[in-house]
């Protein structure tokens, strides 16, 4: 019995595998270029789907506090989600945000961690009063679907469900209107956006 | 005879060491740093300011639209954005370039006096040539922005006097209201008489001409002029882009051996017709981009400057005398492309100005006509006149000529050669009736100097060319 059970189990695991494998593969990738005016401001810069219907299980990130930088410096999260902030400094650090419902994490020494439940989407501005020239960002989305841009403005978001979705771009400081963009399945959209002030 | 001489000399003494080059605030390569940019973005042949140079200085020292939008520099943040939701449990946040914002500059020149009886050879065993003025001063200067409405800006002159803080001050830009419209500048610096900046000339070291009123009638040894550095404050603005004005209030001069009030007070007001605007927002592109600095626009400027000066009594040095001067003028600036025209008058009543203390009336008139040929060539000629008209006493005038030429050999390299004529219809006198020679100016390449023969009388005419100077200034 015991052996059936755990054949069982196996089975399980290999055909939830084969699903969500199926699943990503039936899903349609978003990709584009992000161009900024100034574009000294590019880097900041999140693009993400606004309203995605779905079931999303809440997952663990981490964001780091190395060299007296917030690691990584934009930090992708979903609503429901839990980040645990390390310090790996030998220097205490606090952590703490003014955004939406705002948190601080009081202050924690080399290698202690704090945690905070994210159940609100938005962007979150990550400063320690500490050190006030440390910046980071954490963005919120209500799903899994957004993508920072890298160095030359591209973005790709994948597995994105068949359907019709609003594109929207996040910045602290620049901003564009949303775009619509329909998703097939395995099909891919191409988006290219300019934000400014 | 003999002690008049003497006198003489002792005046042209100091008369030479006005005409040596004073010293100006210009531009600063630290901006250039900070923007990535050239001199040439903001100036002609420096300190000369384009149009858009002119915007950028009335603007505090920052870009038209948000300054921070053109800082190429980095900067090290004192704090973030985002502190601004936390205040007031944190501090306002700022930066501050990653490097000392700060430029570093020479200048002085060469005098050649073609005419051994003019007023410096005269006094100085017969001085044809002299070169040991060719550097003269070293001037550090600072400019950089805290943030996108504070900035700072600031100069140290050093020659053989030793070191002087001669700019130091602290921008407020946009205190209230639209953008521009309202700042306050705090610290030591020129008082803003003018739309355009005290530095605006080709041929000079200042646009407006000087009148030391009480250094002529030799009773103060640091007389009150208009165009010099005090310490105070000043509300400035531009409205619309259209009309600038400015307020202020400043401790003056003082050379008394104890303190006074702080009671000088200015206000200016100017409109400009066509061209850029005057804060450089909105504003796309030059007409012509081969001729950035070209524009058509006539701006019209008027001032208002109360001051109030202290110095020892002649007669007893224990005891003070306060002179206070009113003065009123205006200026103009019309540009026709490459060509452009300033001229500008004003006259100052001193309550106790002249060597016997009483009233006198300073009028001066300026103006200057350049075109830019190239843009690393401006020929140029400049006419100053001042005039004296003591109560009680004869009125004498003195008509400065200055023709020349400014070069640029590397956009931080400049080379100026200017002719000095001055005729004069008579001098100032002091308490015994004895004639005084002429001080004033505009300073660096040719300053009023023309001083009086040893059988000269206050009603004595008398022309001369005094000197060819070639100036030579770099900065980086």
């Amino acid at each position: 019995m015991s052996r059936l059970l755990s054949l069982s189990s196996v089975a399980a695991v290999v055909l939830l595998a084969g699903l969500t494998s199926a699943f990503a593969e039936s899903g349609g990738t978003i990709t584009g270029k992000v161009d900024a005016t100034p574009s000294k401001m590019l880097p900041d810069t999140v693009v993400y789907l606004k309203n995605v219907p779905g079931n999303y299980p809440p997952k663990t990130l981490n964001e780091d506090q190395r060299g007296m930088k917030f690691i990584p410096h934009i930090l992708l999260a979903t609503v429901g989600d839990t980040v645990e902030f390390l310090n790996h400094d030998n220097v205490a650090h606090n952590v703490y945000s003014p955004d939406n419902d705002g948190f601080n994490l009081g202050t924690f020494k080399q290698d202690e961690k704090r945690s905070q439940k994210f159940d609100q989407a938005g962007s979150y501005t990550l400063l320690c009063s500490i050190h006030p020239e440390m910046l980071g960002y954490i963005f919120v989305g209500q799903n899994p679907y957004s993508a920072a841009v890298d160095a030359k403005g591209e973005y790709t978001i994948r597995g994105v469900p068949p359907g019709a979705y609003q594109l929207e771009v996040w910045n602290p400081k620049l901003k564009a209107a949303p775009k619509s963009v329909t998703v097939t399945a395995g099909g891919k959209v191409s988006e290219n956006i300019s934000i400014k002030r | 005879m003999s002690m008049l001489r003497s006198v003489s000399v002792v005046v042209l003494g100091a008369v030479v060491a006005v005409a040596l080059p004073s010293s100006p605030a210009w531009a600063i390569p630290a901006f250039a740093r900070k923007y990535g940019t050239s001199c040439l973005t903001c100036h002609t042949v420096y300190p000369k300011l384009t149009p858009f140079g002119e915007a950028f200085r009335r603007n505090g020292y920052r870009f038209p639209g948000v300054d921070s939008d053109y800082v190429k520099q980095d900067t090290v943040p004192l704090g973030q954005d985002a502190n601004k939701k936390t205040f007031p449990n944190s501090v306002w946040p700022n930066t501050i370039p990653i490097s000392a914002p700060i430029a570093f500059g020479v200048n002085g020149q060469l005098n050649i006096f073609p005419d051994k009886n003019a007023s410096v050879p005269r006094a100085n065993n017969d001085i044809r040539v002299a070169v040991d003025q060719l550097i003269a001063e070293g001037h550090m200067w600072v400019g950089a922005a805290l943030d996108d409405s504070i900035t700072v800006w600031g100069e140290i002159t050093i020659a053989d006097g030793g070191a002087d803080v001669e700019h130091a001050q602290v921008l407020f830009n946009d205190i209230v209201g639209p953008k521009h419209a309202v700042n306050l500048v705090v610290g030591k610096g020129f008082s803003t008489i003018s739309s355009f900046g005290a530095h605006s000339s080709f041929l000079a070291d200042q646009m407006i001409t000087n009148f030391p009123v009480t250094g002529v009638y030799g009773t103060s040894t640091d007389p009150f002029v208009l165009v010099d550095n005090y310490s105070g404050l000043e509300l400035n603005g531009v409205l619309g882009g259209l009309v600038d004005y400015s307020a202020g209030w400043n401790g003056g001069k003082n050379t008394f051996t104890s303190s006074f009030n702080s009671q000088n007070w200015y206000a200016h007001a100017g409109v400009k017709l066509g061209g850029m605007p005057l804060d450089g927002e909105g504003f796309t592109a030059p007409a012509d981009a081969m001729h950035p600095w070209a524009e058509t626009s006539l701006t019209l400027d008027g001032f208002v400057y109360r001051s109030s000066e202290h110095f020892p009594q002649p007669a007893d040095t224990t005891l003070s005398v306060h002179d206070s001067s009113m003065t009123y003028g205006g200026d103009l600036r019309g540009q026709l492309g490459s060509a452009e025209l300033d001229a500008g008058y004003y006259r100052q009543h001193h309550e106790r100005g002249t060597a016997t203390l009483d009233s006198v009336d300073a009028d001066v008139i300026w103006g200057e006509l350049s075109y830019i040929v190239f843009p690393w060539m401006v020929p140029a000629l400049r006419v100053e006149r001042l005039a004296l008209s003591p109560s009680g006493g004869s009125s004498v005038s003195n008509l400065h000529l200055m023709p020349g030429v400014a070069f640029l050999i590397r956009a931080n390299i400049k080379v100026v050669a200017v002719v000095n004529v001055e005729i004069g219809k008579g001098y100032a006198a002091d308490a015994s009736g004895a004639p005084l020679a002429w001080s004033g100016g505009s300073g660096d390449l040719g300053s009023f100097v023309l001083s009086p023969m040893a059988d000269a009388t206050p009603t004595t005419s008398r022309n001369e060319l005094e000197s060819i100077a070639v100036f030579m200034a770099w900065a980086i």
